[in-house]
């Protein structure tokens, strides 16, 4: 699609320092660190503010040209590589805070402001507010973790994050600036309603339907002190059992559970990290005495963590990137699955079978989500990205694991091309009906990251 | 330990997530990667970098002028290694772009005015990056009545030698008065500019003429007030060479050493509020930071400031790895994000210890006419006056 035409057109728009078509800045672009195989990009352009995207989409529907948005490019599953070539738009120039409201506690950001960033500036500027982070490197963004039904630490109060979304601006197919939630009607975008809630259809959309350029996201009160709980548990089976009583007395912040198979102590067993929470160093203690009962109570064994596990879990945003080097090769993707807590012990054991066969190690994490409601299971697998073998492993391993999540019940998350097309054989044919009407109505030349959530008739 | 010696970094290369710590400050609230910062597309971090450097050895990517500008267009200070969170790895990812440019080099993509540093070079009437016609230093060594024989050697730098020469002659004075036994050598360039820039056949032979001439001497320890060849030599050289047989030193650690031994007295007071720009040859490669803050600190009349990013955090002044020659533009804009911050101390005068990026920052302090007071440490002490106690 190189076409100088196009690209005049685009430094137009952005200044021509900001768009290239030029081979040695769309390489990166063209991949992400998950299995995914290239994929061809055109161009990537880099607006830094509303209108230059909304002049962009305007452009590119006219042009039927493919937009493809990327917040930090970690979704690992392929969500930012374009299928049918186009412009990735890589959304970090637009990185402003533009308010912190205190008082009804929310951060008003544009779509490139990074989990680091938003988290350094209240623990510099507010330092008695904590913004919902991912488990995720801090050049993830705000916006796009939000944006895929992301977690982190204060999801097992709070429930995902997509839950904490009060309002976004969007910038439709058709070139419309749109607002939805309380800032639709408000200077304040305090709230998602009481009114139809447009944004649900946004989050896990992968940027099928518009390009998200600013939002609203719930703060919370920081706690003074954090610590953790850190058990063992020798049988899957009694997972359940411990999760409800630990969610049974409100204490816990945040829920880690996992399984791996490295370091060696570490095999065997699951483990589960508890956070709590206090005003003191007393609460805490009081707190951490709670949940040693808890522990016992649910077959498991309370054991001081070691210290260096116990940094690393209270740092935020926690360093996961480490598992993805277990291979020592850049390369690393997971399945992430909502389920059903009672089908979590066959999830665990089935993907650890899964890991052995096709010879990864089984590395299995959780976190609770609004108590039990909800638990996301992550199925990790690392690989080497210079071996091309070892990623269609990986590839394969994934594939198994997403059918695995669906048998049992459970909804992939952030889920790749192939996995999308697993889910949609697998949901209610009325759901894929309003899918694509929604989806035809809104973007009727599909210019939005097409390719993905695509319901293909057969 | 370095890349090229330990490991087959083409086999490891790849082994960068793309998690993007690199690319920030320690605190995540800034970008602090001045790549990254300027170019905005994610080839500029140096995670992206990384990609790029797999992609082009393993033939998913082809060399060209723009691959190669990708690869240049860094100046190398470091901040990568110190926000990166991959052990046994983060540590070479300076020099996996600078073995990149070697590659770039042989592949005939060296930019232009990153060659002409070769050519000035081996040129053998001015084996200086300046194109200037060789100093052979005897006159210097008339002038300040110098032996051919003696225990140290004053590396002077060609940055000094060629363009800063009151550094130089402040250095001269200095070691005359502490009672230094040294002397000058007929020196050629350390090779930094060269080794930056990924042209490296000439590298040993430039080292061999040098350690000769030092050699030569009698001389078992050089003294330079330079930070880019007291990086080059005490750390690069060894990546050509097994042994110096030498010792290395900053006159700032002699500085230092006087003042610990009371043997140093300033004439008069320096009553100045001063920030210290940590070079990044220094700081994050060589991980000198506490001497030149404490010799600051023991002037009477200073108040030392620091700036919001300082020591590993240190923003870079913009003009290493080739970017200042490269990219001239792009290295007095860097300068200038840096003297900004300095003047947001309340501070009157950015000192640091490194004559290359004074350059730099005065070009900047110049262009953008940001008045402040650039210069080096040690001009600062000449300045006011010091008495040595032997």
């Amino acid at each position: 699609m190189h076409n100088e035409r196009i690209l005049n057109e685009l430094q137009n728009i952005v200044g021509e320092n900001y768009v290239s078509n030029r081979e040695e800045d769309l390489y990166i672009y063209s991949q992400d660190p998950g299995a995914s195989l290239r994929r061809n990009v055109d161009y990537v352009i880099l607006p830094k503010n509303t209108e230059e995207v909304r002049k962009i989409v305007l452009f590119a529907n006219a042009e039927k040209i493919p937009i493809i948005p990327m917040g930090g490019g970690l979704t690992l599953s392929g969500l930012i590589i374009p299928v049918r070539g186009g412009i990735v738009m890589d959304m970090k120039r637009m990185n402003r805070i533009i308010e912190i409201n205190e008082t009804s506690r929310y951060a008003l950001i544009e779509a490139g402001v990074t989990t680091g960033q938003l988290l350094s500036h209240l623990n510099q500027n507010f330092p008695e507010l904590q913004p919902p982070i991912p488990d995720a490197p801090p050049s993830a963004t705000i916006a796009g973790n939000v944006l895929i039904h992301g977690s982190g630490y204060l999801s097992q109060k709070h429930g995902d994050h997509g839950a904490m979304i009060n309002g976004i601006e969007v910038v439709l197919p058709d070139g419309e600036i749109s607002k939805f939630g309380s800032c639709a009607l408000s200077d304040y975008w305090f709230s998602r309603g009481p009114i139809i809630d447009f944004i649900g259809l946004f989050i896990s959309a992968f940027g099928t339907l518009g390009v998200i350029t600013k939002l609203s996201i719930k703060l919370y009160p920081k706690p003074n002190y954090r610590d953790v709980v850190f058990g063992l548990l020798k049988d899957t089976k009694d997972i359940p059992k411990l999760l409800l009583e630990i969610t049974k007395t409100g204490l816990a912040e945040d829920v880690l559970l996992g399984s791996q198979d490295k370091p060696e102590w570490m095999k065997g067993y699951i483990f589960v990290m508890t956070y709590v929470t206090g005003d003191d160093p007393e609460e805490i203690e009081q707190n951490i005495k709670t949940f040693k009962k808890v522990y016992r109570k649910s077959n498991a064994r309370f054991m001081k963590p070691p210290d260096r596990m116990r940094d690393t879990y209270l740092e935020k945003p926690i360093f996961a990137a480490g598992a993805a080097d277990y291979r020592k090769g850049g390369g690393f993707e997971y399945v992430g699955a909502f389920m059903p807590l009672e089908k979590v012990p066959e999830a665990y054991d089935r993907a650890a079978e899964i890991s052995r066969k096709y010879n990864i190690p089984p590395t299995i994490g959780s976190r609770l989500m609004s108590g039990t409601h909800t638990i996301v299971v992550f199925f990790s697998y690392s690989f080497n990205r210079a071996d091309p073998k070892d990623m269609e492993n990986a590839r394969n391993a994934l594939h198994e694991t997403n059918e695995l999540a669906l048998q049992l019940g459970g909804i992939p998350w952030k889920v790749e091309l192939d996995g999308q097309q697993l889910v949609l054989e697998k949901i209610d044919p009325s759901y894929k009906k309003v899918l694509k009407l929604v989806k035809t109505a809104l973007d009727p030349n599909n210019i939005m990251n097409p390719g993905n959530w695509e319901v293909n008739e057969k | 330990m370095n890349a090229s010696h330990e490991l087959d970094w083409k086999d490891i290369v790849h082994r960068c997530f793309r998690c993007g710590y690199c690319k920030f400050t320690e605190d995540f609230l800034d970008f602090n990667c001045p790549s990254y910062k300027n170019f905005r597309y994610e080839t500029y971090s140096t995670g992206g970098r990384m990609w790029l450097i797999y992609g082009l050895i393993s033939g998913e990517i082809e060399w060209s002028e723009g691959a190669a500008n990708a690869i240049y267009a860094c100046p190398t200070c470091g901040n990568c290694i110190e926000n990166c969170r991959f052990d046994k790895f983060k540590d070479f990812l300076v020099d996996f772009i600078e073995l990149a440019r070697v590659e770039a080099s042989k592949a005939g993509f060296t930019p232009k005015k990153q060659v002409n540093l070769l050519k000035r070079i081996e040129n053998p009437e001015m084996n200086n990056p300046y194109g200037e016609l060789n100093s052979d230093n005897e006159n210097l060594k008339k002038k300040y009545d110098l032996p051919d024989q003696a225990e140290w050697v004053y590396f002077i730098g060609c940055t000094s030698n060629y363009r800063q020469k009151e550094l130089r002659d402040a250095t001269i004075k200095f070691l005359k008065k502490a009672k230094i036994d040294f002397t000058l050598i007929d020196e050629h360039c350390c090779c930094s500019p060269i080794i930056r820039t990924g042209q490296v056949d000439p590298v040993k032979n430039f080292i061999n003429y040098n350690l000769l001439k030092i050699k030569n001497t009698g001389a078992s320890k050089i003294i330079t007030s330079c930070a880019g060849c007291y990086k080059t030599i005490k750390k690069d050289w060894l990546k050509f060479q097994e042994v110096l047989g030498i010792e290395v030193f900053h006159t700032v650690e002699l500085i230092k050493d006087l003042m610990d031994n009371k043997k140093l007295k300033f004439n008069s007071e320096y009553k100045k509020k001063i920030t210290y720009h940590d070079p990044c040859h220094l700081g994050r490669h060589m991980k000198f930071y506490d001497v030149p803050r404490e010799v600051i600190k023991n002037i009477p009349g200073v108040e030392l400031v620091e700036m919001k990013r300082n020591r590993e955090n240190a923003w870079c002044c913009g003009a290493g790895g080739g970017v200042k020659i490269g990219y001239p533009e792009w290295a007095i804009e860097t300068s200038r994000e840096r003297l900004e911050e300095a003047k947001s101390t309340g501070a009157s005068i950015i000192t640091s210890i490194c004559p290359f990026c004074r350059t730099n920052l005065t070009d900047a302090n110049e262009h953008y006419d940001m008045n402040l007071q650039v210069i080096d440490l040690l001009e600062i002490i000449n300045n006011i006056g010091y008495t040595i106690i032997n």
